[in-house]
């Protein structure tokens, strides 16, 4: 059966007599004659060889090409399928649907400042308007870009007394009479 | 009585198909056991896996219309069974290859000391050829072939042409530094 010179690899130089030592070797190797009588136990070792698993084997009345077991076997699956997934939808029952006032979303919550938990008070009454008298300004403050000097402060004199107020007024003089 | 009409069909199938078997076997039964030997090394290791690959066609006759190269084929199959056993083997305890390759290689007239002589230098070979990276070792042994070509290889190893082309570049570069630095130890 050998066919030489078929294969093309071998014509490589090679590159030293370790490397053709080698490949003689691997020739020889590849070579060797088969024992005799090889392919006589082989076959009786592969005739006698289990054909075919037991396990799958049909019967031929049972065999899976016949059209009864297969439309049988197909029916049984679909039941079991339908089946299961009735029992499935009748236990599970369809709880009632809660009562729940959605709230909005609070405005600080999308992203802005926080209140910090503070509460806003309405206004209820408009307060009294204090009126500020109207201060006199210096022409020095009027200069742009001129400072007033600091003004000092001014002595405190006795106020006079007021007219009909005795009881500040001052001590009389003695009598002379 | 009457017979069944699946009874003859089973039976005449039964038929064809040991007849294409038995055509099988004799037709590649040495070829596939030299590629088992080649891994194995062994006799009796490489016959059971020649076995074992005619049992898996037989499984698997359905397909063999299918095969377009038979031959190629059933190297592939003989090859991925002895890759297995070889994998499985290394726990065990490796055997003598040189009293084994004493005992198996033809003589060819020579004396029992120049045959031990070869069969301890080709001992020498096969144990670096065993120190080859896994790619690179099996397209060397498979190149040794002269039934494949690089294409049939190719197809053996499911690779491409050119990695087998790469592959053998470098595993011969690799085989001829290993047995130059065996022998500079010496």
């Amino acid at each position: 059966m050998n066919t030489p010179d078929r294969n093309s690899l071998s014509n490589h130089s090679a590159s030293g007599n370790d490397l053709g030592a080698a490949e003689a070797t691997l020739r020889l190797i590849a070579s060797l004659p088969a024992p005799k009588g090889l392919e006589d136990r082989i076959q009786a070792g592969v005739l006698a060889a289990p054909r075919r698993a037991r396990i799958l084997a049909w019967h031929a009345a049972h065999a899976p090409a016949s059209g009864w077991m297969r439309a049988a076997a197909a029916a049984s699956i679909v039941f079991v399928v339908a089946g299961g997934g009735w029992g499935v939808y009748s236990l599970v029952q369809q709880p009632p649907t809660a009562r729940v006032i959605v709230l909005p979303p609070h405005g600080a919550a999308q992203g802005g400042f926080s209140s910090a938990g503070a509460m806003r008070t309405p206004q209820t009454l408009n307060g009294p308007v204090v009126a500020h008298p109207a201060t006199p300004q210096s022409t020095d403050s009027k200069v742009p870009g001129k400072v007033p000097a600091p003004t000092a402060p001014k002595p405190l004199r006795p106020r006079p007394p007021a007219p009909g107020n005795k009881a500040t007024a001052q001590p009389a003089a003695p009598n002379t009479k | 009585m009457e017979i069944p009409d699946s009874t003859v069909d089973d039976k005449a199938r039964q038929y064809a198909e040991e007849e294409t078997l038995a055509a099988l076997v004799s037709q590649y039964a040495g070829t596939l056991y030299r590629v088992a030997f080649s891994v194995l090394r062994n006799p009796s290791d490489a016959e059971d896996a020649v076995q074992e690959a005619f049992v898996r066609v037989l499984r698997h006759r359905d397909t063999l219309g299918e095969v377009r190269d038979q031959r190629v084929w059933l190297i592939r199959i003989v090859w991925n069974i002895v890759l297995d056993r070889k994998r499985r083997a290394k726990t065990r305890p490796e055997t003598d290859d040189v009293s084994e390759l004493a005992r198996v290689l033809p003589s060819g007239g020579m004396s029992a000391e120049q045959i031990a002589v070869a069969a301890q230098h080709h001992a020498h070979v096969l144990a670096c050829v065993d120190k080859l990276p896994a790619k690179e070792r099996e397209v060397l042994m498979l190149s040794a072939f002269q039934e494949l070509n690089s294409v049939e290889i190719a197809s053996v190893l499911r690779i491409s042409e050119s990695s087998v082309r790469s592959r053998l570049f470098r595993a011969r570069n690799l085989i001829a530094g290993l047995l130059d630095h065996t022998r500079s130890l010496r």
